[in-house]
């Protein structure tokens, strides 16, 4: 499978455990990564989309030129850009758009870019079969609470059609599954983490990173999983201060979904920068700490 | 047909608390939820308490917890409430958010009239030109038409991930209502109103998750409805420093380097002159640091390859007048 490849900021910067650990795991499994350098930040959904939808056609048009689906790693990147994408199907628009931005760069963006998650390039490209096969450290059965972020879940009808309502409702629960890993589902597995309205309003943003966390616990997860860096700057970044918030303990390791891939794959912890997280992942890697299959 | 509900009671004046009920009762293959509910009522249990206002789809009134989902009952089937009860009693029982008066019945005040009101929900104009009308493109009118089209419901606030943690958010309905003012070329108030909805739990506390647009039953889509605005409250800077600054600092980041630069984004959301607010920063920046999470001082946060036309995009879009 041959992708391009959109890191997107976080991974490189204030997550940037994510980067290395996405390029690792998707060697391992056969992933070819042509990186897209030369394209912009999506917008976030904190830029108008008057100016985010043009940067975006941009993106897709040099996918397009290259003939290669893009492969994101955040759900923010991927929610982003599939709204725009979408946006993008209307001819006119899309007229307007490579009128006034693209033309004069030489590019025209046609349309036919498809924008895939690694999460579903790995369940729907690679498949939970062959993904099983290639583990040599199980998870034994670790309890693990999926996060998906929400803009991996919506709109409903961009991020889960009918058509890959099968492999892409309860992704994150298979792969956890087929790592040998418990799903465990807690009730904010599809909701919004709180970062956004970190500087808005830090104290609901607590509050529901908060919530989260304690439901996946009480739950019995040992840990979380997320495709989202978002969530990790939210889940992992600010968990003490929500801790602080509740009034309670939490200390739930979060991790990035190419660490808990790359973990069953026989990566180290070291090799999946897992000391880089503000909340310690030692429970995790005690959990897992048995010989490596040969 | 027999239909079997499991209803949550509460009594205000009772001294106990009151367990759910179980009633059944013979309906029509085609009755709506709220007429089983209503045969019930006059059947069965006289004391049962709901709201039914209109009983088409009209005014939202009758919106509660069926089978654990926020549903109109009036435009829900029986047939389909019995679907989602799989082999058990159809559960009803009040939306989560509101202040229950007796079983079903919510205090409609704090659901939804306070928060409507507080986003001040007329149109203020200038005075007619003389001999004249005020004039409105239809495409402005056709928009304003789909928001127009809420019914009080309630069901985006109830997906809604803040008002979980904090009923007293605004909220993607009265939010919705806030818009149709907003975007009324007729009013006069907009700048003002968007300072308005700018107050602590206003519209810059909405997490943008899509759960409003996923609840709406119809298609008014609150989610894009509250993006607008905060699209043209930056464009008029309105809102709280900081997040007017962080708008900002965003989009300057990705406009001179073509992605985002976050310790250039921490900083400026606080504000170089912001001595207590760049204090807070410094606990977090060191526990990153020292865990080796290096989002750099942007003169180190190098430039993406193509970011000349990243900036090019910028300039075009500020240069139509955004």
């Amino acid at each position: 499978m041959k992708y391009a490849f959109f890191p997107g900021c976080v991974s490189q910067g204030g997550a940037p455990e994510l980067y290395p650990a996405t390029r690792a795991v998707a060697d391992r499994l056969g992933f070819e990564l042509i990186e897209m350098e030369d394209v912009g930040c999506t917008g976030a959904g904190v830029l108008s989309r008057e100016v985010s939808d043009p940067i975006n056609a941009r993106t897709f048009a040099k996918a397009e030129q290259l003939g290669l689906p893009i492969m994101t790693i955040c759900s923010t990147c991927q929610g982003v850009m599939a709204q725009a994408n979408h946006r993008l199907k209307d001819e006119e628009y899309r007229k307007q758009i490579n009128q006034n931005f693209l033309i004069e760069e030489g590019l025209e963006y046609k349309g036919t870019t498809d924008v895939r998650h690694m999460l579903w390039a790995i369940v729907e490209d690679h498949g939970l079969d062959k993904l099983k096969e290639m583990v040599v450290r199980p998870l034994n059965g670790m309890p693990i609470a999926q996060f998906y972020g929400c803009y991996l879940k919506r709109p409903p009808e961009l991020m889960v059609p009918k058509e890959f309502e099968k492999t892409r409702k309860t992704a994150l629960e298979d792969v956890i599954e087929a790592l040998g890993g418990k799903a465990v589902r807690s009730s904010g597995r599809g909701k919004c983490c709180g970062f956004p309205i970190l500087t808005s309003n830090e104290e609901n943003s607590l509050a529901m990173c908060g919530d989260h966390i304690l439901d996946a616990k009480a739950k019995g997860a040992m840990a979380m999983v997320t495709p989202c860096p978002l969530c990790h700057l939210e889940l992992d970044g600010k968990q003490a201060d929500a801790a602080a918030h509740k009034g309670q303990e939490i200390n739930v390791p979060i991790l990035h979904l190419p660490q808990l891939v790359g973990l069953a794959l026989g990566f180290s912890s070291k090799e999946m920068n897992l000391q880089r997280h503000l909340v310690s992942t030692a429970p995790v890697e005690d959990w897992i700490s048995v010989e490596v299959k040969a | 047909m027999d239909v079997t509900f499991k209803i949550k009671r509460f009594d205000p004046d009772s001294e106990v608390k009151i367990e759910d009920r179980e009633y059944t009762v013979n309906v029509d293959k085609n009755a709506s939820l709220l007429d089983a509910l209503i045969q019930v009522r006059e059947e069965q249990d006289g004391t049962l308490a709901f709201r039914a206002g209109c009983r088409a789809g009209f005014c939202g009134d009758c919106t509660m917890n069926v089978n654990g989902k926020g549903a109109v009952t009036c435009r829900t089937p029986v047939s389909k409430g019995i679907k989602g009860a799989k082999d058990g009693p159809i559960e009803l029982a009040p939306l989560k958010q509101v202040k229950i008066v007796k079983d079903l019945m919510y205090d409609a005040d704090t659901f939804h009239w306070a928060k409507f009101k507080a986003v001040e929900p007329w149109v203020e104009m200038a005075a007619s030109p003389k001999d004249a009308e005020h004039v409105m493109s239809n495409e402005v009118v056709q928009d304003l038409r789909e928001a127009m089209s809420c019914t009080q419901c309630g069901l985006c606030d109830t997906g809604c991930t803040v008002i979980d943690v904090d009923k007293t958010f605004l909220g993607p309905a009265a939010l919705t209502k806030a818009y149709r003012v907003v975007f009324d070329t007729r009013d006069n108030r907009t700048g003002d109103r968007l300072e308005k909805l700018s107050m602590k739990k206003g519209m810059w506390d909405c997490t943008h998750c899509f759960e409003a647009s996923e609840h709406c039953p119809k298609y008014i889509e609150p989610t894009d409805r509250i993006f607008a605005m905060h699209d043209k409250a930056i464009k008029n800077e309105a809102g709280p420093p900081s997040v007017v600054n962080h708008y900002k600092s965003f989009a300057a980041s990705v406009k001179s380097k073509g992605w985002l630069d976050e310790g250039r984004l921490a900083i400026e959301t606080e504000g170089y002159t912001n001595v207590k607010g760049l204090l807070k920063l410094l606990p977090f920046a060191i526990k990153a640091g020292i865990k080796g999470k290096r989002p750099m001082p942007y003169i180190f946060h190098k430039k993406r390859p193509g970011a000349e036309r990243i900036k090019r995009i910028f300039d075009k879009w500020e240069d139509n007048g955004k």
